[in-house]
């Protein structure tokens, strides 16, 4: 009886010291985007820089020949201004983009970090260079699906 | 006449004080077998209602004591039938208070919980040690805290304290397993238990995941815990095996 005694009291402090972290290991929050010209996916062949409106952070930096984006969103900001810039052979053209959304904490665990996941409202442009902008999945989360088709002129 | 002839000879034909005699006779065997079963009967059958129990977990103060992550603070009562069946209820009160170790994340909650369930004794001897096996419903709801005093955003850099106070969530779970009980002195008694956890239902606010479930441990799809329980057995149950040992 004192060998079970003593055996169920160290399974009892094993259990209670055993622990493990079940964080997402892909926990990137990103905004996916296509581009599209005439009904069918395009890439751009001039440089493309993306920026953030007010700060001008940096978010896409003289990228050449890109068809899709993965853009990260403001956690706190109700409204995104982006500005997508193009510079070719003697040209270049200058747009910006809007995307109202709403944001909402995800919280998994004390251990895991903490991000925010975003549902787009609405999207809105100027029309130097793009058409228009369609909204194919307004969830933003770790899915690393579509989320925007922009249409180009 | 003919009416009484119904066995070897009639009764008619018996005279009156031999009658009387064999009604005692008759009277006195029945009574005589009465008392030889009486003994018998009683060796057998346990009383329906055993007695009573009241017990706490000893784990669960030990672990707020030490200041451990999280502990279930728990008391229960218990009814003892046939020395086979007990009928379970068990009330507690979860406390964690958990910050996380590189993000600064914390979660907080204290609130109540409740099992019912049933204890079987396999042991058939009445000898003051019982193994019990061990089924449980257990239930809470609570509301939990989650806060980053310094939560930033790593690439628009803005930095704000971030608290989501008095989110609700319910949680219902089964617990299955064994457990072993032994007599220390007279009525009372010091049980040990080892249980298997599987959550059946959590409702949760959209994008708060509760770390941790009053009653269940850490949220997750199944768990293991175990109790040490001090108890104060009352009853016909306590006191019989000491009778038995004499």
């Amino acid at each position: 009886m004192r060998r079970v005694r003593l055996l169920i009291t160290a399974l009892t402090l094993l259990l209670a010291s055993c622990e493990s972290y079940d964080c997402t290991l892909y926990n990137y929050v990103g905004l996916y985007g296509s581009f599209y010209r005439g009904g069918s996916a395009v890439a751009i062949s001039d440089t493309l820089t993306i920026t953030s409106g007010r700060k001008g952070i940096v978010l896409l930096n003289q990228a050449v020949g890109t068809s899709s984006l993965n853009l990260p969103m403001s956690y706190w900001n109700e409204e995104d201004t982006l500005v997508f810039s193009i510079k070719g052979n003697g040209y270049q053209a200058r747009d910006s983009v809007w995307i109202a959304k709403s944001n909402l904490v995800h919280y998994e665990s004390p251990d895991c970090p903490m991000t925010l996941f975003h549902t787009i409202q609405s999207v809105g442009s100027t029309n130097e260079f793009i058409d228009s902008i369609s909204i194919i999945r307004s969830s933003v989360n770790y899915e690393t699906t579509e989320n925007l088709r922009i249409y180009l002129r | 006449m003919k009416r009484q002839k119904t066995c070897g000879y009639t009764c008619a034909d018996v005279p009156t004080g031999r009658r009387t005699q064999l009604l005692l006779l008759l009277l006195c065997m029945i009574c005589l077998s009465l008392h030889a079963e009486e003994p018998q009967k009683k060796k057998e059958k346990n009383p329906v209602f055993y007695g009573v129990a009241v017990s706490a977990d000893l784990v669960g103060f030990i672990m707020k004591a030490a200041d451990a992550k999280y502990a279930n603070m728990e008391v229960a009562a218990r009814i003892n039938l046939l020395d086979k069946f007990f009928p379970v209820a068990e009330l507690g009160i979860g406390d964690c208070r958990r910050e996380g170790a590189e993000t600064g994340n914390t979660f907080s909650t204290t609130a109540p919980y409740m099992r019912f369930g049933l204890n079987y004794n396999f042991n058939k001897k009445h000898n003051g040690n019982r193994l019990f096996g061990i089924f449980r419903y257990g239930f809470s709801s609570f509301k939990f805290d989650i806060a980053n005093e310094s939560f930033s955003d790593p690439v628009y850099g803005t930095t704000a304290p971030l608290h989501m106070d008095g989110l609700k969530a319910t949680a219902q779970w089964l617990e299955f397993g064994i457990g072993v009980e032994t007599k220390l002195w007279k009525f009372i008694r010091l049980g040990w238990s080892a249980r298997y956890n599987m959550r059946l239902a959590l409702s949760r606010p959209e994008g708060g995941e509760p770390y941790f479930i009053p009653g269940f441990g850490k949220n997750d799809d199944s768990g293991w815990g175990g109790n040490m329980n001090i108890i104060f057995d009352i009853g016909k149950g306590s006191f019989k095996s000491s009778k038995e040992k004499k």
